[in-house]
């Protein structure tokens, strides 16, 4: 036990603590701008600092360790006269544009300049920066309003292990962004906009997608179309005031119809239809393993009625529904491509499916409908231009709004949120089951995948309580589990008995450590999930900021709750799956379902 | 294998045996030879006179007989390329092919020294033969530098000859690392790379860190500007610094070392290199050092040269590979260091006195030095002194010692203006503090810091806003651009001090830059930014008045930043004349254009021609291709040029205002201001004591300098725009100050100084006593004075070489001038000093008066010896007494001409405030004094000064008076006059002076002609064409 004084009280901490960590414990308020609570303390803005008796000059109060007999004081009139001037040199290189900014209102920057107290800036001079970089379809790096707090470095570095943000160049040059002459449209970017959800200003966000949208709804020649990812419903509501893991599905669909949206369909739905074509591709592997190993014979894998194209037993498969992990497998990983499922993205395939079958069924021209997914994510507005996922040679999905900029939509119109009524979404993609709902956050999937597949090989539901995985539910880095396969039907008896361990990650440095096991081919695992974002798509890069780990907790409870007030819990016993298979798609894996529905990979630049 | 363990060093034995082979190898040689191989010399040419002394030796058969060796830096670095002669210690300098001939045909095979080629001692003018009689190497003492110049950098064998590696045994076999650190404790050694962290200190914290593996590092990231102090040692000693960290890795218990160099830096990585080869070949590197359990080795790590990786935490960063970026400390680098592991980081220079210490214990090294500062330092001399290079001196030593007596104190009679220590994070020292004993707590206290070593003096042409500037720019630059205070508030310090350089500085600009410098120096993340301010706030403390003159006047005094002015020239003229224009003007054979444009700034071409102190050639930029422009030549010739035939014209002189200006005192300052508040409309009245107007150019300055016939003609021109002139009036008796204040709307009072001030000696009343002053005035008014016989003068400025002169043309038999610093000190101009001589003037330096004897009039002048110990305030060498005889001169007549004040008896002193030295108090800039209306200017403001700053105030003065008087303060200066353009010129020809024609000095001693006989026109085209046109932009 420390024992300090902040501003004369008395107050007591543990080693290793900061003067921040112990202030804020007292509720002693200590500005502070580059500080992001766990994931980032350099102490490069230096508004956090504070006066230590003895000390020669400022502590910056954010990475000061606190030690025994301390005397810290937190206001006095030097600290508040050189945090003011801090802010000033700031100021005096950046742009003061408020009121044509992005984040007009919602800038910690902005924020802090009324907390200090500033009235003015006298350090005119030039500025340092003058790039905008657009070169990304999904995010804007506009380097003129960087304050180089550096959270976007270390979120890139440390937590994604990416690598594509760094401070270039020195002293008043410096500047965040790619290495070289690089931009983000050429840098291994995977542009899962984990940076722009710690951004403190508007110097990284998301590319506007509102416009286009706008456009679309007030065009009457289109019939607009709009999706939401599982994930939006439980955090949407953050930016209208409403507490983190209120769920706000009903409302969110209200609020999509009154901006003008024809049709409002949900991602859950192709989620349930994602876990039937990716468990299947999973069992498929594993009997093509079977038949490489002469377990089975041709005459037994035909009677297991699997997709009309045996892939590959290339294991352990990987998921693919996150696009910020598929472009960094495509960029590190280069070699073990055949590991990934083949299967699009929830999202793709209603956007496939809209095009073509709710098109044809409901006498529409393809060429005149818009889709437009709501997603937590960033990288999806890159994804939806990758040229291998076009649906009969037209776009899939039109447009991509993250959920803040959903948020900006509904606030322009005017609409007030918090009191909408609930309504339903539509039909014939609008019913969906609890496995879908987990898609949006870590683990997910893949509990959705094994209570479609443990079923399908022992026709017994998935033994574990409430049908939850428990070792792969959390916001663990890298969480496994091990699933036994007993009493099986006959047709998969190659099966009994086997064990089938699995490992689920978010966050990009977690899926760089179990990539390297599979290259190292020290890889246990039959199945993984891996998820571009810390916690899955509850904390996608397109999310509402800030997303801390407790926020990212209260998301997380709401979708699964979601998934257990669901009446159906298994995606393949969602009857809407069941009769879109009936009717059209025939079987999972079948030659139109890999047509509309599954994809290939291209490895990418490395630096 | 069995070859390679015969090399093996693993006892004392080994060593011992090492020495003595090496030292029986060396006796067989006659004579040994060493050339410098310092980067330095190297660079001017050190290897080719290698091949062509080997060459030079093998021609004269005694190749055999002589050791030629080349070793690292021998300091001095502006001699090079140098060689020392052994035995016998002779140095050669500025070596050449041809000198290499010379002594190997003279020196070496005939044993004659070759004189010539040695350094020449600038006070006397004496060749000095053996190195350690030269200054520079005399006063230094060398612990670090030791071997450095004196063995082959490159033979382990010569260093262990030479005690090396003696300490590393000594600690391996008879010293815990507990006492070794104990050792480094007690001998207060501090760290020399800037910060002074006792480094037995850091070594035990290094120690108390419990961990399987600990890392020290060697800091060789010199970054300062100018500074290579460090570069000395590894290029000229490397095993020392080896031996030192393998020292302190013991004492630390660490098996590792680092070296963070700089890729600048290839000659000495690559000597630092072969070292650590030979140490692992023989096993002084590697594991088990001399059989026992500890195991060292060492590993080059190149930095790309970023300034900011001298700090710990960033050097440790750039040693892992990542970008060169600090970390807040603490933890510090002895709890968590490189690769996380307990680190000690040690600069070049603190481990290179490591092995020192332990073989001469800690007693040895703690007798050098000063209470708190122990040992020596190693600094870089480098700016405007005349030796520059590498130094090592016992702390405590004075700057002035170091700048004056090793460096040669200040070339180019220029003045010291001010010392800058620690680079970048330092500050400055000025003319105030050279008696201040170099150690880290008077630094520190003075607000500089000892830094790493780099020590640049800076002479009286440097502006001190321009030095903070430069300083600001590098740091900037160099910032790591991490924190907020260092990448912004350091630019817009920068921002700040290129505004004020460039002429827009604004009110408020220094407050600002303090506030930041200040809030950048409490919230920097690293050493780097907390010490970047430094530079700007130490010249803020002592060079306010520049900042202010930048800032108000727009005046850069030093002539640097040149966006203040036209050129360095006219910058430097107090009355500010266009020099560049009238040299033109002269150049294109317009000379009387030339003298209208100076009359534009200044009613007194001729006398100035004659007279001035002419500041401007001091700053002409020619003087660095061959010899400043003749400038006061010029305007001489113009203006004779211009009376060649009658008076010039008078133009445009404005309507009278019906407003009058009373001007008390007829001298140059008077006559300047009613000449151009004369031109503006203005009534003007000046009243004059004495018969002439003139003042001091009538009264003060000897006909043979400035004759009275061309004074008055110029009076005239002046007296010419409309003025009245009345002479023989005395105020304070003909006519009361209160009448004049009655009749004027405002007063200029220019009186003067025209007292003698007496020195206070026994004996200073006796009869042919003549005070300067009074002599010359008596003699100017035709009074009859009677001189004959020996006369001594007392003084060093320009009255008493005028009294000096003039004594010799009334027939004095025997001139000595009494003066009791040297004649380089002396006031008077260098001309004068020098056509005095030429008379058969004999001066007396070092002789200070202590009595005037004699009976009925002076007949003995008693003086002591004098010595040059110490500096005064203004930065002078104080003379002091030595003990020693009386020295008596029999004399005649005694001129004291010392100084001189004014004497204003129609003033009272309720009236207007006056400063202790009885001169006129005044408000600001303005030139008024604290009596409402009445302004003051020239020597009764200034105290005795020279003729251009009188002018200078009388015409700002009148600036500032029709001010007052509602006018705008701007002059009316006549019509605008065409200046010829600069021409380009395609190739510059290197030509010294063309010389203007003087009498012959046994010829002008007998009569008080003019001396000075003036320019011939060729002459004087010629030489204006000379001028640079430092104008043209």
């Amino acid at each position: 036990m420390i024992h300090l004084s902040i501003n004369g009280q008395s107050v007591e901490a543990q080693e290793g603590q900061t003067i921040l960590d112990v202030a804020t414990a007292n509720k002693i308020g200590i500005p502070t701008l580059c500080h992001f609570n766990q994931l980032h303390a350099v102490g490069s803005c230096r508004i956090c600092s504070v006066e230590v008796a003895g000390a020669k000059g400022l502590m910056a109060a954010c990475v000061t360790p606190v030690v025994e007999g301390m005397v810290v004081l937190t206001h006095s009139a030097k600290v508040r006269q050189m945090r003011k001037i801090l802010y000033e040199l700031m100021l005096s290189d950046h742009p003061a544009d408020c009121l044509h900014c992005d984040r007009n209102g919602r800038c910690e920057f902005q924020d802090l300049g009324e907390v200090l107290q500033i009235k003015e800036s006298r350090f005119v001079g030039k500025r340092s920066k003058n790039a905008m970089d657009d070169s990304s379809p999904a995010i804007i790096r506009d380097t003129t309003k960087c304050i180089l707090c550096r959270r976007c470095v270390s979120m890139c570095n440390e937590v994604q292990g990416v690598g594509a943000l760094n401070a270039q160049n020195r002293g008043f040059a410096t500047e965040i962004g790619p290495g070289g002459r690089e931009r983000l449209g050429t840098a291994v970017c995977t542009y899962c906009g984990q940076c722009t959800t710690v951004c403190p200003v508007d110097a990284l966000h998301e590319k506007d997608s509102i416009t286009a949208v706008w456009q679309a709804l007030s065009d009457p020649a289109r019939k607009t179309i709009v999706q939401t990812a599982p994930a939006v419903r439980a955090a949407l509501g953050e930016e209208f005031g409403l507490a983190p893991g209120t769920l706000v599905t009903g409302k969110m669909a209200s609020a999509l119809r009154q901006l003008g949206f024809q049709v409002v369909f949900d991602t859950n739905f192709t989620a349930d239809l994602t876990i039937l074509e990716e468990g299947y591709e999973l069992l498929a592997r594993l009997a093509a393993l079977a038949k490489k190993q002469g377990q089975i014979d041709d005459r037994q894998l035909a009677a297991l009625n699997l997709p009309h194209h045996l892939p590959d037993p290339v294991l352990p498969m990987i998921t693919s529904c996150s696009p910020g992990w598929i472009k960094y497998a495509e960029h590190f990983h280069g070699d073990l491509l055949a590991h990934l499922s083949t299967c699009q993205s929830p999202h793709m395939m209603l956007g496939a499916l809209a095009k073509t079958w709710y098109a044809q069924s409901n006498g529409l021209d393809p060429t005149e409908l818009s889709v437009v997914s709501v997603m937590p994510c960033t990288a999806k507005k890159f994804e939806i231009t990758r040229p291998e996922l076009k649906t009969r040679g037209l776009a899939t999905v039109d447009a991509v709004l993250t959920t803040r900029e959903l948020a900006r939509m509904i606030r322009e119109a005017g609409i007030d949120f918090a009191n909408l009524p609930d309504s339903p979404f539509d039909s014939p993609m609008g019913e969906s089951t609890g496995a879908a709902a987990i898609f949006g956050t870590t683990g997910g999937v893949m509990e959705a995948a094994l209570r479609t597949v443990y079923e399908v090989v022992t026709s017994r539901p998935l033994p574990f309580e409430n049908l939850h995985i428990q070792p792969i539910v959390g916001l663990d880095r890298i969480k496994t589990a091990s699933i036994r396969f007993e009493n099986v039907l006959p047709a998969w008896s190659f099966l009994e008995g086997i064990e089938v361990p699995i490992a689920v990650t978010s966050g990009l440095s977690g899926a760089r450590q179990l990539m390297d096991e599979i290259e190292a081919g020290t890889s246990p695992y039959v199945f993984i999930e891996v998820m571009g974002c810390p916690g899955g798509c509850l904390s996608g890069g397109g999310q509402p900021r800030p997303s801390t780990p407790e926020i990212r907790q209260l998301r997380l409870q709401a979708i699964y709750r979601e998934d257990e007030g669901k009446p159906l819990r298994k995606s393949h016993d969602n009857p809407d799956i069941r009769k879109l298979y009936e009717v059209f798609l025939g079987q999972p894996g079948s030659q139109l379902a890999h047509e509309l529905l599954h994809t290939t990979y291209q490895r990418r630049n490395k630096i | 294998m069995s070859e390679q363990s015969a090399n093996l060093i693993r006892s004392a034995g080994d060593l011992a045996h090492i020495r003595n082979a090496f030292f029986t190898r060396q006796d067989q040689y006659s004579q040994t030879i060493l050339i410098c191989s310092g980067a330095g010399c190297i660079s001017c040419g050190s290897q080719s006179i290698h091949e062509t002394l080997v060459d030079e030796l093998e021609k004269a058969g005694i190749r055999e007989n002589i050791l030629v060796k080349m070793t690292g830096c021998m300091g001095i670095c502006d001699a090079g390329p140098a060689m020392i002669v052994q035995p016998g210690n002779v140095f050669y300098c500025k070596l050449t092919a041809e000198a290499i001939h010379e002594i190997v045909q003279s020196h070496l095979l005939k044993g004659q020294v070759a004189e010539q080629f040695c350094s020449v001692d600038r006070r006397t003018g004496k060749r000095i033969v053996r190195l350690d009689d030269l200054d520079y190497f005399s006063r230094q003492l060398k612990i670090v530098l030791a071997n450095c110049g004196k063995i082959d950098y490159g033979q382990l064998d010569e260093y262990i000859a030479h005690d090396g590696i003696t300490a590393l045994y000594k600690v391996l076999h008879e010293m815990t690392p507990e006492q070794v650190i104990e050792t480094v404790r007690l001998s207060g050694l501090r760290g020399r790379g800037g910060g002074g962290f006792p480094t037995g200190m850091k070594w035990a914290l290094g120690r108390k860190t419990t961990s399987e593996q600990k890392y020290i590092i060697c800091n060789a990231d010199e970054g300062d500007p100018g500074a290579f102090m460090d570069r000395s040692l590894l290029e000229g000693d490397p095993y020392v610094l080896l031996e030192g960290l393998a020292i302190g890795g013991y004492a630390i218990g660490a098996s590792k070392g680092y070296i963070y160099i700089r890729a600048e830096y290839p000659l000495a990585i690559e000597r630092l290199d072969h070292a650590i080869s030979e140490l692992r070949e023989v096993g002084l590197l590697g594991e088990h050092l001399f059989n026992t359990d500890f195991s060292f080795d060492v590993e080059i790590r190149i930095g790309a040269g970023a300034f900011v990786c001298g700090e710990e935490t960033a050097l440790m960063n750039s040693v892992q590979g990542q970008r060169g970026e600090p970390r807040q400390k603490p933890p510090f680098p002895t709890e968590k260091g490189l690769f996380g592991k307990p680190t000690v980081i040690n600069n070049v220079e603190t481990l290179g006195n490591i092995p020192a210490i332990i073989r001469n214990g800690s007693d040895w090294f703690s007798g050098i030095g000063t209470e708190k500062s122990k040992g020596t330092k190693v600094f870089a001399l480098a700016g405007d002194v005349k030796n520059t290079g590498i130094v090592e001196v016992p702390m405590g030593i004075s700057l002035g010692d170091i700048l004056f007596d090793i460096g040669g104190g200040i070339p180019n009679g220029k003045k010291f203006k001010a010392a800058q220590t620690g680079g970048p994070s330092g500050g400055c020292l000025t003319k105030a503090h050279l008696n201040t004993p170099i150690d880290y707590q008077s630094l520190v206290e003075l607000g500089a810091i000892m830094g790493s070593g780099g020590l640049i003096c800076m002479d009286e042409d440097t502006c001190m806003v321009d030095v903070a500037r430069f300083f600001m720019d590098f740091v900037q630059d160099e910032s790591c651009g991490k924190c907020v205070a260092c990448r912004i508030g350091t630019r817009r310090m920068l921002d700040i001090l290129e505004r004020i350089t460039q002429g827009q500085g604004q009110a408020g600009d220094v407050e600002r830059l303090i506030e930041l410098g200040e809030t950048v120096k409490a919230t920097a993340l690293c050493g780097l930014g907390q010490t970047a301010p430094n530079p700007v706030l130490s010249t803020i403390k002592y060079f306010r008045d520049e900042y202010d003159e930048h800032i108000r006047d727009k005046y850069c005094r030093a002539g640097v930043c040149s966006s203040l002015f036209l050129a360095p020239c006219s910058n430097a003229c107090p009355a500010g004349v266009n020099v560049p224009g009238y040299i033109a003007l002269i150049a294109a054979g317009r000379p009387k254009e030339a003298y209208d444009l100076i009359m534009q700034e200044n009613p007194f071409p001729s006398v100035c021609g004659r007279v001035c102190t002419h500041p401007c050639e001091s700053r002409c930029r020619r003087a660095q291709v061959d010899e400043p422009l003749a400038i006061r030549d010029l305007k001489r010739y113009a203006a004779d040029e211009a009376f060649k035939n009658e008076t010039p014209k008078v133009d445009l002189i404005f309507p009278r205002k019906g407003r009058t200006v009373s001007i008390i005192g007829g001298g140059p300052s008077g006559l300047t201001c009613g000449y151009y508040l004369g031109r503006l409309g203005y009534t003007v009245v000046i009243y004059e004591s004495q018969p002439e107007a003139g003042g001091m150019l009538a009264y003060g300055i000897p006909e043979y300098r400035l004759p009275r016939k061309m004074l008055a003609k110029e009076i005239e021109a002046i007296r010419r725009v409309g003025i009245q002139i009345r002479t023989g009036v005395e105020v304070g008796k003909a006519i009361d100050f209160k009448t004049i204040r009655d009749q004027s709307d405002a007063v200029y009072i220019a009186t003067g100084t025209q007292r003698s001030r007496k020195i206070g000696l026994s004996g200073e009343n006796l009869p042919n006593v003549y005070h300067g002053l009074d002599f010359l005035r008596d003699i100017n008014l035709g009074r009859p004075v009677a001189v004959h016989g020996v006369v001594a003068v007392i003084g060093g400025g320009s009255t008493a070489f005028d009294a000096a002169r003039t004594a010799l043309r009334l027939g004095a038999s025997e001139v000595h001038v009494l003066y009791r610093r040297c004649m380089s000190d002396m006031p008077a101009d260098p001309r004068e000093i020098c056509e005095a001589v030429e008379e058969g003037v004999m001066i007396h330096e070092l002789v200070e008066p202590l009595a005037m004897i004699g009976n009925q009039k002076v007949e003995q002048v008693v003086c002591q010896q004098m010595k040059l110990q110490g500096f005064d305030a203004e930065g002078r060498r104080q003379p002091v007494a030595i003990s020693g005889p009386r020295i008596e001169f029999s004399v005649d007549l005694v001129i004291p001409a010392v100084s001189q004040y004014s004497d204003l008896p129609f003033v009272r002193p309720d009236e207007i405030e006056m400063t202790s030295l009885g001169t006129f108090v005044i408000k600001g800039n303005t030139f008024e004094t604290t009596l409402p209306g009445v302004f003051a200017g020239g020597d009764v403001v200034r105290g005795s000064d020279v003729v251009i700053a009188a002018i200078a105030d009388g015409k700002k003065a009148a600036q500032a008076i029709d001010q007052y008087l509602g006018g705008n303060g701007v002059l009316n200066k006549g019509e605008p006059i065409d200046i010829p353009a600069a021409e380009d010129d395609d190739e510059l020809l290197e030509h010294g002076r063309f010389a203007m024609k003087y009498m012959d000095p046994k010829v002008r001693k007998q009569s008080f002609t003019e001396v000075a006989q003036g320019f011939h026109k060729l002459d004087a085209i010629a030489e204006a064409m000379r001028c640079l046109r430092c104008d043209r932009r």
